[in-house]
């Protein structure tokens, strides 16, 4: 069995937003809402300025709260390791959207259940990546199979420093970032 | 730090506020469901009632329990985003969800606080039942009102500490996610059913012990509030963020600052007043000045207690791991 994830090289991210826009397309995110975002954040006083260009998902932790909050079992951990929603199951009590530290899930207001990022579970039944990772411009985002040495993740976490978000947290976060290094004179 | 975001939920940034005044109602009404349980049985089984318990305390109270409870329950059903799934709460028992907890404790509870107000019953109101089951189960329920109220004990502290505990396993939410924080809604509970039975209670005897009991119940309440903002205060950056609401009064988080500022003044104003009806002159009946002191007071410590749950169920949603902290 696969154990997925995904690493964010923020190097390569050119903050061109077309995997946020890919993921609402492909699952039909309502107007208001979004799986996936990017942040820009511009430190320093003009003309020394550095940027960092972050993107976020949901991280299907381990140990994830929205997992162990919900009262009917309609978040569940898959085989393969992601955190996913039964919408028949889902009351609406908004437990699980309170209990992410990464503020990853919202509401779908038309039908009441609890929605966030599946990693494109249904494109992962068809073999496919996910619509943010196939569409990434910059190939800033990476996906794969943990358990499998030779996947391009494993390499890449195994030949790059890299850190999780949040980490104090203790969720167990599957989404990896790249460190980068400081830039010398 | 300039920070833009494209692709974010409107719901769950910059703060959530995904549960609102149903859910603090929910949790207002549920703890002083729990307290009037507590406090109420603790009446009937203290050594020092005089008379039978009829005679000194009103059957109002172990009824009113469940009614309350019913009605903040319906508020968090009305909190629901699928109504009619509610039953899903029933189909399974999660262990490690708090929320399931909370679905089943109800459940328990509600028998155990119906059984005790239809034993607590005097015959009197017993007589006008027209339902001949409600009757009987009355009549067969009286000779174990001690055992009922012994429970009710029990069950009343762990509705009330329930209502903290669920917020209090919240990692995301460093504002609630405090041990101390169950303790607090307790002693919230506690006091708010204290001060119920103050304003229902006929004798002034038992008004005058539920006063006594109350002076305390609310000294306990703001120490573990100044206990939960220190223990915040030497936290991390994440927990002492969560506090700054309260001790900030600037735009954005005006009602915070005011609802400690509210606090500070209502609850010691509430004991002052009833230390001096505890300390007045004896008298065998309720004078008209002491009625007002204990009824007054009893209201302030109402409203100090729906200030404690609104403010920490708002605040506490926008505490969270900020976005300079990862």
């Amino acid at each position: 069995m696969p154990r997925y994830a995904m690493v964010i090289d923020q190097s390569r991210c050119i903050g061109c937003m077309a995997c946020v826009v890919s993921c609402k397309r492909e699952n039909d995110v309502p107007p208001e809402h979004y799986r996936t975002r990017v942040l820009e954040m511009v430190q320093g006083s003009f003309p020394d300025l550095t940027t960092e260009m972050r993107s976020e998902l949901c991280n299907h932790c381990d140990n994830a709260p929205c997992v162990n909050i919900c009262p009917t079992g309609a978040s569940h951990h898959e085989e393969d390791g992601t955190v996913q929603i039964n919408r028949k199951k889902c009351v609406g009590c908004k437990a699980c959207v309170t209990s992410c530290p990464y503020n990853a899930r919202y509401i779908n207001e038309e039908h009441g259940y609890a929605d966030k990022c599946s990693f494109c579970q249904q494109r992962l039944a068809e073999g496919k990546k996910p619509a943010c990772v196939a569409t990434c411009v910059g190939g800033s985002r990476i996906f794969g199979d943990l358990d499998d040495p030779q996947s391009e993740i494993s390499i890449i976490l195994r030949k790059n420093s890299h850190r999780v978000l949040n980490k104090a947290v203790g969720t167990g976060p599957n989404v990896y970032y790249i460190n980068q290094y400081p830039k010398r004179a | 730090m300039e920070l833009s975001i494209t692709g974010t939920n409107a719901l769950t940034y910059p703060v959530i506020h995904v549960w609102d005044w149903r859910v603090a109602i929910y949790l207002f009404l549920g703890g002083l469901s729990g307290g009037l349980m507590t406090m109420s049985a603790i009446n009937y089984l203290r050594p020092s009632r005089k008379g039978p318990l009829q005679s000194v305390c009103c059957w109002q109270i172990p009824v009113l329990a469940p009614i309350l409870l019913t009605i903040g329950l319906f508020f968090l059903w009305l909190d629901l985003e699928r109504k009619l799934h509610g039953y899903l709460f029933y189909m399974t028992f999660k262990p490690l969800s708090p929320m399931s907890w909370g679905a089943w404790i109800v459940l328990i509870i509600f028998p155990v606080m119906i059984l005790y107000a239809l034993a607590a019953l005097p015959d009197e109101v017993k007589g006008g039942i027209k339902n001949s089951f409600v009757k009987n189960l009355a009549d067969a329920m009286a000779p174990h009102l001690a055992f009922l109220a012994k429970l009710n004990v029990v069950f009343g502290i762990l509705l009330s500490i329930y209502t903290g505990i669920l917020l209090s396993t919240f990692v995301a939410r460093p504002l609630w996610n405090s041990a101390i924080l169950p303790l607090l809604f307790l002693a919230s509970g506690m006091s708010t059913g204290a001060a119920v039975m103050i304003i229902v209670a006929k004798s002034k005897e038992v008004k005058l012990f539920f006063t006594k009991l109350d002076i305390w119940l609310i000294l306990g309440e703001l120490l573990i509030l100044a206990l939960l903002f220190y223990g915040h205060y030497t936290g991390d950056a994440a927990h002492q963020a969560a506090i700054m609401p309260f001790f900030n009064s600037s735009h954005e988080t005006f009602p915070y600052f005011l609802s400690i500022i509210v606090i500070g003044i209502v609850l010691p104003l509430a004991i002052v007043m009833k230390f001096l009806e505890v300390t007045g002159k004896r008298t065998e009946e309720v004078t008209g000045f002491g009625l007002f002191l204990m009824t007054t007071s009893a209201i302030l410590v109402l409203i100090g207690g729906a200030i404690v749950r609104f403010a920490l169920v708002y605040a506490g949603q926008l505490s969270g791991y900020g976005y300079t902290m990862m």
